[in-house]
C-alpha cells in the first residue's frame, strides 16, 4: 500500500496545494537596476479563473444575450477586451474569447449558461498570467512585441494575440497608466519569465504576488 | 514584409506561415481523373505579378487568410479570411 493511501483525508488536504505557474522562476522582491523607484512592477496572478469560449456557427447574438443574462458580460469586438474590474471577456480570434474572473469559482455555471451556443474550456491552470505596470511598462513591452503599443494604436480595452520571444502571448491593456495583463501557456512560464526578467532588469523591477487563491 | 490581418490588423510576417497558391480546388476523389489529381497535387502556376495565396496567422488569431500579393514587389493588394472565400466559392460566386 502506498504512503498516500495510508494517510487520512485531513493529511491529503495539505498535500494537494495549488502550485503557482511561476513557482521556481519568479521571486518576490526588488530586482534588476538598483536605486530609485522601480520602473516595472510584475504582479503574479494565480488566483484568476480563465476559460475559452468558441461560438457555435451563427450564434453570436444569442451568446451575447446569454452572457449578459448570466454574468452581465458583453462580447467585445475584434482586438478589444470588455472588462469590469477583474472580470469579463477578451477577444482571442474570430468567434473566440477568453473569459476571465477574479476567482475560478466565479466561472461556475458558465458552460451551462451557454449550452448550445458556445463551447467552454477551463484554462485556469492552463495559462500563466502576469500583470505588468509601472512607469516603464509600455517601454519594456515594446521591446518584445511586434505590435504598436503607442496610445494612438493600443489603449485601455485593447487586446491582442501575438508572440513575445517566439512564445505565443495574449495581452490586453487595462488602463491608461498603462497597466497590461499578459497570458502565456503555462508550460512556457519559465521561458517567458526568462525574457520578462531580462527585459525588465534595465528599469529595475519589483515582483509581487496577487491575491491568493 | 507586413500583412494586414483582417482580424488583428497589421502584423509582422514572422507571425504567419505560408502554404502557397490559393487557387487549386481538390477534385472529387473517386471520380477525378489521374490527370486532374496530378494537376491538383503537383502543378502550380508561377506568375510574375498578382498571386492569390494562403497564409496562416499562426501567432495571432489562428485564421487562414487569402493574400493577394504581387510576386515582383511583395506589395499586398488584398487580404481576406479564407473562410469567407471558401463560403462564397461554395455559393457559386467567383472567388
Ligand atoms: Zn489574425
Amino acid at each position: 500500500m502506498s504512503d498516500v493511501a495510508m494517510v487520512g483525508a485531513e493529511k491529503l488536504e495539505s498535500i494537494w496545494k495549488p502550485r503557482s505557474a511561476w513557482a521556481g522562476y519568479a521571486r518576490a522582491g526588488r530586482h534588476g537596476r538598483t536605486g530609485g523607484e522601480a520602473g516595472i512592477t510584475l504582479t503574479l496572478r494565480d488566483e484568476v479563473g480563465l476559460a475559452t469560449l468558441i461560438v457555435a456557427d451563427g450564434k453570436e447574438a444569442a451568446l451575447d444575450r446569454a452572457l449578459e443574462a448570466s454574468h452581465g458580460w458583453s462580447l467585445p469586438e475584434a482586438g478589444r477586451a470588455a472588462l469590469a474590474g477583474e472580470e469579463g471577456l477578451i477577444w482571442s480570434g474570430p468567434g473566440q474569447w477568453l473569459a476571465i474572473a477574479g476567482t475560478r469559482r466565479r466561472l461556475d455555471g458558465l458552460a451551462d449558461a451557454v449550452t448550445g451556443l458556445a463551447s467552454v474550456t477551463d484554462q485556469s491552470d492552463g495559462r500563466a498570467l502576469v500583470r505588468v505596470s509601472g512607469p516603464c511598462a509600455r517601454e519594456m513591452l515594446s521591446k518584445g512585441v511586434a505590435i504598436d503599443l503607442h496610445p494612438r494604436a493600443f489603449r485601455a480595452g485593447s487586446a491582442a494575440v501575438t508572440s513575445i520571444a517566439h512564445i505565443g502571448a495574449q495581452l490586453w491593456q487595462r488602463d491608461d497608466a498603462p497597466t497590461y495583463d499578459l497570458a502565456v501557456a503555462r508550460s512556457f512560464a519559465g521561458s517567458f519569465w526568462s525574457w520578462l526578467s531580462h527585459a525588465a532588469a534595465e528599469f529595475g523591477y519589483g515582483v509581487e504576488h496577487g491575491p491568493g487563491r | 514584409m507586413r500583412i494586414r490581418c483582417p482580424h488583428c490588423g497589421e502584423r509582422d510576417n514572422g507571425e504567419f506561415s505560408y502554404l502557397g497558391d490559393a487557387a487549386p480546388v481538390r477534385p472529387d476523389g473517386p471520380n477525378a481523373s489521374a490527370e486532374a489529381m496530378h494537376d491538383y497535387v503537383y502543378l502550380r502556376d508561377n506568375p510574375a505579378g498578382l498571386h492569390r495565396e494562403l497564409w496562416y496567422h499562426a501567432a495571432g488569431c489562428r485564421s487562414w487568410l487569402v493574400v493577394t500579393r504581387d510576386t515582383r514587389s511583395h506589395e499586398i493588394h488584398e487580404v481576406a479570411p479564407a473562410r469567407d472565400v471558401a463560403l462564397s466559392r461554395r455559393r457559386g460566386e467567383v472567388a
